[in-house]
């Protein structure tokens, strides 16, 4: 009965918000994505401008082609993400497994401070590691450069892998490990045979955020790397010091594509797995 | 196997008291588990036979699966000793344990297809390639689920993913087989049809069975003893027939099955035969069944189908018929005494006879015989 009455009345006052709300979704996305589709759209631009059209060209992907620095930074970035995530994902993992799986003294305190070190403000977790080894490493004779950056940015993923494997963790039947040991299988065999192979989505995920966190960290990277360890994001900053090209349109299209691509299919992966 | 045979099919004979003549395959001393200051486990003593179906029975949160799970080594007791096959366990770990587990959730490995799983166990013991084909595809037949082999867990409905569970564990032949609840997330029917399966199953293997479960008629169905738990502390060990005749204290005998109570004091005791004076004066003559003296405080108990119609026999109380219960096969009546209490009945439909009506007064009767002294 009510329904009957109260249903063409909420339609009629439904129908403006419902409008409204269109409207500023549309106007959120433009804001979120306007910029980066316009910096897309101006690497294809055959002028030095990035502000008005003249044509499409390909020829800052070209020029990006030719440019050694660019390529020097970027393998730079391949190797510290690549370093620092393998790193980054086994320390997180067990961080991850001794945190569900076990208690000891002061639990509480590493799991706050493994949450606590997501939120730390960059610009400190920079300045800290800086200082900590120009007194530690640096008299050891170990120059700022692609280690000091390896370093850093394992020490800031670490507590990102951890949350992510440690949520999958928790997701998973405890009786699972036991009936491994139950069936003859020794800690080792059953990390090995059960909990990994299970908690593998998680691994693979923190992987792909400890990755994408470290390919584009420019203010940790800025205050331990030095003279020729210039990660991309630190390219591109020196590059935009002498002038906006649209070299940097199309570099930026070529992170941004690969680092979508790498996303989409590492979930897309993940998702087959389980699936099967 | 001989021995074996001879437990088997003399189920009367597997009731209380020692038997020498039998292996001990699980035994249990003094075992007390505590966690912090939750005592779950208390003095626990058992011994458990080679090839029995033995049942840990109780309510939830009274120990029982904590008990399965110390045999397992998941737990270890606080105090006391466990020994599996005459060996002692303390400090083993689950992996070199000679038992194996049938989980309450099955925990079949969801990344492992059906053979994968069962044959999970054998790999670890590095058996040959051969014979672990062989042994799976036979323990796959056992448990009905020939052809099953390469589907994936959750392909299976809840019971196929049971048998799974089941053929995982006895593959590997374990000398003790530990099964928690195996059956609480079935279906009714679904369940009284493995119970029986079940059972058939351990008379074929000839293992020994350690069944934890709350449902007692589920214990009574299956086991060749039963221990009852409640509290941490093991109240009866019996077989089926002897645990719902002769209780020995009122929780056992309240948990299996029902029963009619009566609390009053003893006004004399002679021989085995004890009378009661309950509180409003009623005389009630029970069968005792320990020391007890006359002046004390102490309950009787009768099941309901041994009351019956009429003014004949040790005890007579006159009722009024509350509510009758067409069951099919009997008929259920709840009466109430002139003080309020309320005592149930059961009579079987066999008669033409009509028995009586709602409001009716009647006489009802049972014999001192079925009438027991309890304790506790």
């Amino acid at each position: 009965m009510s329904a009957k009455t109260g249903g063409p009345v909420y339609k009629g006052v439904g129908r403006i918000p419902d409008r409204a709300l269109l409207l500023f979704s549309v106007l959120i996305y433009a804001f979120l994505y306007a910029p980066i589709l316009v910096l897309m759209f101006f690497s294809f631009n055959s002028s030095r401008s990035t502000q008005s059209w003249t044509g499409f060209s390909t020829e800052w992907y070209a020029a990006l082609l030719r440019d050694e620095t660019i390529h020097q930074a970027f393998f730079n970035s391949m190797k510290v993400g690549v370093t620092a995530t393998l790193i980054a994902t086994v320390i997180g993992t067990f961080t991850a497994l001794a945190l569900t799986r076990h208690d000891f003294r002061g639990k509480l305190a590493a799991d706050t401070t493994i949450y606590a070190a997501t939120v730390m403000p960059e610009i400190v977790v920079g300045v800290s590691l800086l200082a900590f080894f120009v007194a530690t490493l640096i008299p050891l004779g170990i120059e700022l450069g692609i280690v000091t950056i390896v370093i850093a940015h394992v020490a800031f993923t670490v507590s990102f892998v951890t949350i992510v494997v440690r949520a999958r963790l928790a997701g998973m039947d405890e009786s699972l490990e036991e009936a491994a040991q139950d069936l003859g299988a020794n800690p080792t065999t059953t990390f090995l045979r059960v909990t990994l192979p299970l908690i593998f989505p998680g691994v693979m995920a923190g992987a792909l955020l400890a990755f994408t966190l470290s390919f584009d960290d420019f203010v940790i990277t800025f205050f331990v790397s030095g003279v020729g360890s210039s990660t991309l994001p630190l390219k591109i900053y020196s590059m935009i010091k002498f002038g906006v090209t649209p070299v940097i349109n199309a570099l930026s299209t070529v992170v941004l594509v690969a680092t979508i691509a790498l996303i989409f299919g590492g979930s897309r992966l993940l998702v087959r797995r389980e699936n099967s | 196997m001989q021995e074996r045979k001879t437990t088997e099919h003399s189920p009367t004979a597997s009731g209380a008291g020692p038997d020498t003549g039998r292996e001990v395959a699980v035994e249990l001393t003094g075992v007390t588990k505590r966690f912090g200051e939750f005592v779950a486990v208390e003095d626990l003593s058992l011994d458990i036979y080679e090839g029995e179906f033995f049942s840990l029975l109780g309510p939830s949160g009274c120990g029982k699966t904590t008990t399965l799970r110390m045999i397992a080594g998941f737990d270890e007791p606080t105090e006391g000793n466990i020994s599996v096959a005459g060996e002692q366990v303390r400090g083993v770990p689950p992996y070199r344990r000679p038992v194996n587990t049938v989980f309450q959730s099955y925990a079949i490995f969801p990344h492992l297809n059906v053979f994968d799983n069962v044959a999970f166990g054998l790999r670890r013991a590095g058996v040959q390639k051969d014979e672990i084909r062989q042994r799976v595809t036979d323990a796959c037949e056992m448990v009905q689920l020939a052809g099953f082999e390469k589907r994936r867990p959750n392909m299976l409905s809840g019971g196929q993913q049971q048998r799974v569970a089941l053929a995982r564990a006895l593959v590997n032949r374990p000398k003790v087989l530990l099964l928690d609840e195996p059956l609480g997330a079935l279906d009714l029917k679904l369940r009284k049809e493995l119970q029986l399966e079940l059972r058939t199953l351990q008379h074929e293997v000839g293992i020994t069975f350690v069944y934890v479960t709350h449902d007692q008629e589920e214990a009574l169905t299956m086991s060749d003893r039963i221990a009852v738990m409640d509290s941490g502390v093991v109240r009866q060990v019996a077989d089926p027939a002897t645990l719902y005749e002769f209780p020995h204290d009122r929780f056992v005998a309240g948990f299996i099955g029902q029963t009619n109570m009566f609390s009053g004091r003893v006004e004399a005791v002679e021989g085995d035969r004890v009378t009661l004076r309950t509180s409003d004066g009623e005389k009630i003559e029970a069968k005792g069944q320990e020391a007890i003296e006359a002046n004390s405080e102490a309950h009787v108990a009768v099941r309901p189908e041994k009351i019956r119609f009429g003014g004949d026999g040790d005890n007579v109380l006159s009722v009024t018929i509350e509510q009758v219960v067409y069951l099919g096969v009997s008929t259920q009546y709840i009466a109430v005494r002139p003080d309020g209490e309320k005592i149930v009945l059961y009579q079987q439909n066999s008669h033409d006879t009509a028995g009586p009506a709602e409001g009716e007064r009647v006489s009802v009767a049972w014999d001192a015989a079925n009438c027991l002294v309890l304790g506790g």
